[in-house]
């Protein structure tokens, strides 16, 4: 009854024929690789099968990394395109974990249902290895009682194991939660914070509408602090309407102050379907043009970097050692399971998205436990797809594109085709390169390179995107690799 | 006894037509071109109705009509003055078609027929009409030419007129003498046609036949006593048309004991019978079976078939002398029937007719595939279209920014938009058309001339001084309401027009001829002018001489490097203005690059207007949120896709709608 006032009363049927995740039980064999794409991996040598660090395989391996979902917000912020619950000012009251009989229902519902999930998603390899990171992302998982949090942690725990040290992330909003309750969810486990601040600007975090201020957030890390967490994360957005460089920088000098472990600053995408997208358009006033976009891009480069943090991703900044690991897990294209509303997965070298309506997911989840889910294992792989997406993952990383790798695991040829799509932007200054011990290897040698395929596979160990001018036009320069990849 | 012989015949002579010509054929051409069909009306079709229907007809014996009973004609008009109509009810009165019931599905039919027909122009219905001649009651046989109305087209309108001894000359009783029937008028009066004049459309609530009257006295001496008024809508006054055709059109002329002469008046490929030429028997006799050759080829053919437009094609056997009809002659190809070739008996020896001018290309412009592999597809394409549009002229050429490509000639612009849309809706093709340019002739130093269809080729520093260069000019008709002579005038001044006339229709409309170059008028003018008229203007051009003018190259050079695609030839004087508008248009569709691009346009080594694209800031898709890889990554396939669609010039990526928007420039 309340599920029904609250959500989409219309059913959505759910294809019958969604492919679950399911992980491949036998490690590769020769018969995985489909001829028809030896093509794209004409020159690998034959014993890359073999090693189980080659990009052919790391993506069929078990996985060992878990996102799960906690889609509720109190409200929906503006420029926000997630699938989120949102429960109204009504459970501001979960901020404490006190009374707990006012757990809303609907959270309670949920939970069960991820937890049935969790249960019903079948394990293909024996013995499991267990989970190394866990990533509760939102929404706000923060608004969830720690006892379900408690009760989601058991269930993984359980079904796949649960590494001793294992990196367990929860994105935590300012106003969601009070000592006690990061007390709880510590003992729980969770030894990561990211902590959802987006700006320090009153004016702007209104303008987000957000459900927190800025004295929230000084509340929120002083918690967070006085809790111990060691490893956390401050979220900023930058390219918000009405953003000055002043204001930008004013939030970025903060946020180095407050002294976090990992920085994450993410540009203001105006998303189908959000308040934003009603309200402005890209590059037009009250959102800073393009110039003054890129422009604050540079500006988080070089202060974070200035201050001590590693860039060591598109838009993850981390002190020495603070990497999250759960991310790092997408970004070597390993598998990672995914459970809750709209929660994205890749098992067995299948990438699946969960229903993001929340009947449609109830179904699913039903549908899951009777078994009437397609659970055949797709054996297939394109080596295309699997090439531009190492090309796409890697290559927002500061690591960049390990050549030797993709070479063994797609060809020389192909490899030789991306160096020279990239030429001319090793020689702009858009890439750097470098042989396997990290030396850098200037343009002119580059170019030399690329007559020489041999020689090429040989000494060029890395291409990466350079910080920050490659890094502000990745998609350009990464759809460059699709073209060749897969013309 | 005989007559039923003949029937017989006949009924396998229909039957030997393939019967395929089943609907289903028909459907799989229904796309298009509708607005094609308001431009050349109902002309396309009654030619094209080509194929005997399954239903025998009696047959018909041509030997009563000795050339004394036949009378051919054209109706010629301009633009919506109902010549369709009025065509429509003459074939209906005289029972060609149906009326009332059968004939929607005929017009169905006709409809298809368009879609196929567009630039096949001559059409012919012939028609059976019962007369009180001198006397006494007589079969007659009229044979109606029409005739396309757009001014591309002037070339096969006098080229309908050469089967003609008469023209109806209809004129909108309300909208009065318009640029194109003053076109049209003359070119039947040049034809030494009989013209009569009707004033059609006389139920309309504006018409004013007597001021058109007025009109047709003071522009053509047309006594205005002639003139008949008819409402074809209303069926209104038109028991006096065939009556005035028969009284007032001479019979052909031809002699029917000398030894066969044809005019080859046009041609179109039939997928199931192969070439169908379309003929007007001027002197002497045809038969099915005889050999005839042609006097331009010197080739040799059996006539396989041979008939009537009735108004589809109808087997009769003979064609004999002033009649008009088809012959089905085993040309493997339209390129063997050159129109206006004389065609006559095999050994026998004969003068050739005096033939018509070959088609003039007006208007050249590159073709090419939108995307560079699919040159193949685009060849086939054009191929199979050219089988039924000979008029086009096409040549292979490469562009550096395009590829491979061809150089196609059109008789217009009219002509050329109908090209690419039948590329497009019938073959799938999918082209970019470089900027329309019309041939130029330039004169080195050392005497040498050149021809350029393609302003790529002319070279930007030449090394033999150019010391002459000329354009193709146009005559140019314009009829306006008075009020509006000013701003035509400007705009014709600003087109590098020379007045050469200037008078008026009546009190309310102004006659005014000018002669223009070409170019000025390939792109814009005519939307120009009728924008500044409200509507008003009419227009026609028939084309004139070259004409000396200092015209110079302009390239358009994207980060120095000229791209060959988007050059093209302009009067030095206008070149500053038209560079600046070229580079200021493609800065506009040309996205921010990771790199600086500068557009610039130059005649030789001379810069005369630059424009500056910033390079690219920012492209980053920040959060790969809880590694949802696909939704990256459909966007960056978009991309990619995206790239895919642009034309590469050195390292620059030129959207295809930039070529299509130069199109627009002029």
């Amino acid at each position: 009854m309340f599920l029904k006032s609250t959500f989409s009363p219309i059913f959505t049927a759910i294809p019958t024929r969604i492919k679950p995740p399911k992980h491949s039980r036998a490690v590769i064999t020769d018969a995985a690789i489909q001829p028809s794409l030896q093509t794209v991996r004409q020159n690998a040598s034959t014993d890359t099968a073999a090693n189980p660090s080659s990009l052919l395989l790391v993506h069929k391996l078990p996985p060992t990394s878990a996102y799960i979902h906690l889609p509720f917000c109190r409200k929906r912020c503006h420029y926000c395109d997630f699938p989120i619950i949102a429960l109204g000012s009504s459970s501001s009251s979960s901020t404490t974990t006190t009374n707990s009989d006012c757990d809303d229902p609907r959270i309670l519902n949920y939970v069960e249902t991820l937890c049935r999930e969790m249960k019903a998603t079948k394990l293909s390899s024996d013995p499991n290895p267990p989970l190394e990171t866990v990533f509760f992302g939102g929404g706000t998982p923060s608004l969830v009682p720690p006892k379900l949090v408690s009760l989601v942690l058991d269930t993984l725990s359980s079904k796949f194991g649960l590494c001793a040290n294992a990196e367990i992330s929860m994105e935590m909003d300012p106003g969601t939660f009070d000592g006690v309750k990061m007390k709880r969810l510590l003992e729980l486990g969770v030894n990561r914070v990211s902590l959802g601040v987006q700006a320090f600007q009153e004016e702007l975090l209104k303008a987000c509408g957000r459900a927190h201020g800025v004295k929230e957030i000084h509340e929120a890390v002083e918690i967070v602090k006085s809790c111990g967490v060691e490893n956390w994360s401050v979220d900023l957005i930058s390219s918000l309407p009405h953003q000055t460089p002043d204001m930008w920088e004013e939030s970025l000098k903060l946020a180095i102050q407050i002294q976090p472990t990992h920085v994450s600053v993410y540009d203001l995408q105006v998303e189908q379907g959000t308040k934003f997208e009603t309200l402005y358009t890209p590059g037009e006033f009250p959102l800073p043009s393009e110039n003054q976009s890129a422009e604050f891009y540079k500006i988080a480069s070089r202060m974070l970097r200035d201050a001590g943090y590693d860039h060591y991703e598109i838009s993850s900044y981390c002190k020495k050692g603070y990497q999250c690991k759960h991310n790092l897990t997408y970004w070597k294209n390993k598998s990672f399971y995914g459970f809750g509303l709209g929660s994205a997965s890749f098992v067995g070298g299948v990438r699946f998205s969960r229903p993001r309506r929340l009947k449609d997911y109830m179904c699913y989840v039903q549908n899951l436990e009777d078994g009437l889910l397609d659970c055949s294992e797709d054996s297939f792989t394109d080596y295309k797809d699997l090439a531009v997406d190492v090309v796409m993952l890697s290559l927002r990383t500061a690591r960049g594109l390990d050549l030797k790798s993709f070479g063994e695991a797609f060809g020389g040829s192909l490899l030789l085709s991306i160096c020279e799509v990239y030429g001319p932007y090793v020689e702009s200054g858009h890439m750097t390169c470098s042989d396997e011990k990290g030396r850098n290897i200037t343009s002119d040698e580059f170019s030399f390179l690329l007559s020489d395929e041999h020689k090429m596979n040989k000494v060029v160990g890395f291409l990466r995107l350079s910080d920050p001018d490659g890094f502000l036009l990745s998609n350009e320069l990464i759809s460059l690799a699709f073209g060749v990849i897969s013309p | 006894m005989s007559s039923l012989y003949r029937a017989s015949k006949a009924l396998k002579l229909c039957r030997a037509a393939p019967t395929a010509f089943s609907s289903n054929y028909y459907t799989t051409r229904l796309s298009s071109t509708s607005y094609l069909d308001s431009i050349l009306g109902w002309t396309q079709s009654a030619f094209f109705a080509t194929h005997s229907s399954q239903n025998v007809k009696p047959s018909i014996d041509l030997c009563q009509y000795a050339s004394d009973r036949i009378r051919n004609f054209s109706i010629i008009a301009h633009v919506d003055h109902g010549k369709s109509t009025l065509a429509d009810r003459l074939l209906e009165l005289t029972g060609t078609i149906r009326k009332g019931h059968g004939q929607p599905q005929y017009l169905d039919k006709l409809q298809v027929e368009r879609e196929r027909g567009i630039t096949v122009k001559a059409q012919t219905a012939t028609m059976f009409h019962k007369h009180n001649f001198l006397g006494t009651d007589t079969e007659f046989l009229l044979n109606l030419v029409d005739t396309p109305g757009h001014v591309d087209f002037s070339y096969e309108v006098s080229r309908s007129l050469a089967a003609c001894q008469g023209a109806l000359l209809v004129v909108d009783a309300a909208q009065g003498v318009q640029a194109q029937t003053v076109a049209n008028f003359y070119l039947a009066f040049e034809s030494n046609l009989t013209i009569i004049p009707v004033i059609n459309k006389i139920d309309q609530p504006t018409a004013d036949p007597d001021r058109i009257k007025a009109q047709l006295k003071s522009m053509f001496d047309l006594d205005p006593s002639e003139a008949l008024l008819t409402s074809a809508k209303t069926g209104q006054g038109l028991e006096q048309v065939l009556p005035s055709v028969i009284e007032r059109i001479p019979p052909p002329p031809g002699k029917s004991n000398s030894p066969l002469r044809m005019l080859l008046l046009d041609a179109y490929y039939d997928e199931y019978k192969g070439v169908i030429c379309h003929v007007a028997v001027v002197d002497g006799a045809l038969r099915k079976g005889e050999k005839i050759s042609s006097a331009g080829t010197g080739q040799s053919y059996e006539v396989l078939d041979v008939g009537i437009m009735h108004p589809e094609l109808t087997p009769t056997g003979v064609l004999l002398t002033g009649q008009v009809g088809y012959i089905v002659s085993g040309m493997r190809s339209t390129k063997e029937a050159r129109v206006g070739d004389t065609l006559y008996h095999t050994r026998s020896t004969v003068e050739p007719l005096p033939g018509f001018k070959p088609a003039k290309h007006m208007v050249f412009s590159g073709l090419y595939p939108a995307d560079g592999s699919d040159f193949e597809a685009l060849n086939h394409a054009i191929e199979r279209l050219t089988c039924n549009d000979a008029s086009v002229s096409v040549t292979k050429e490469s562009s550096s920014a395009l590829g491979m490509g061809f150089r196609c000639g059109f008789l217009g612009l009219l002509h050329m938009d109908v090209f690419h849309q039948r590329l497009e809706q019938e073959y799938g093709a999918h082209v970019i058309s470089t900027v329309p340019t019309v041939p130029y002739i330039f004169e080195y130093a050392d005497g040498s001339k050149k021809h350029i269809h393609n302003p790529a080729t002319l070279p930007s520093n030449p090394k033999q001084r150019v010391t002459a260069c000329w354009e193709p000019t146009v005559l140019a008709t314009i009829i306006i309401p008075s009020e509006y002579v000013g701003s035509v005038i400007t705009l014709c001044s600003e087109r590098r027009g020379e007045q050469l006339e200037y008078s008026f229709i009546d009190s309310q409309r102004a006659f005014m001829k000018y002669r223009l170059p070409l170019r000025e008028i390939v792109v814009d003018f005519y939307n120009e002018l009728k924008s500044i008229t409200s509507g008003y203007a009419s227009f026609d051009y028939e084309d004139a001489d070259y004409q000396a003018s200092d015209l110079v190259k302009l390239d358009i050079l994207l980060n120095g490097q000229p791209v060959d695609a988007m050059a093209t030839i302009v009067h030095r004087l206008k070149a500053q203005r038209v560079g600046r508008e070229l580079v200021e248009k493609l800065k506009k569709f040309i996205d921010r690059q990771m790199f600086e691009i500068t557009i610039q346009a130059a005649i030789g080594s001379k810069v005369i207007a630059r424009e500056t694209v910033s390079a690219m800031r920012k492209n980053v898709l920040a959060k790969c949120y809880g590694g949802d890889v696909t939704r990256k990554r459909k966007l960056l396939e978009k991309q990619k896709e995206g790239k895919k669609r642009m034309k590469r010039v050195g390292s620059v990526d030129i959207p295809q709608e930039a070529f299509n928007e130069l199109l627009k420039v002029s």
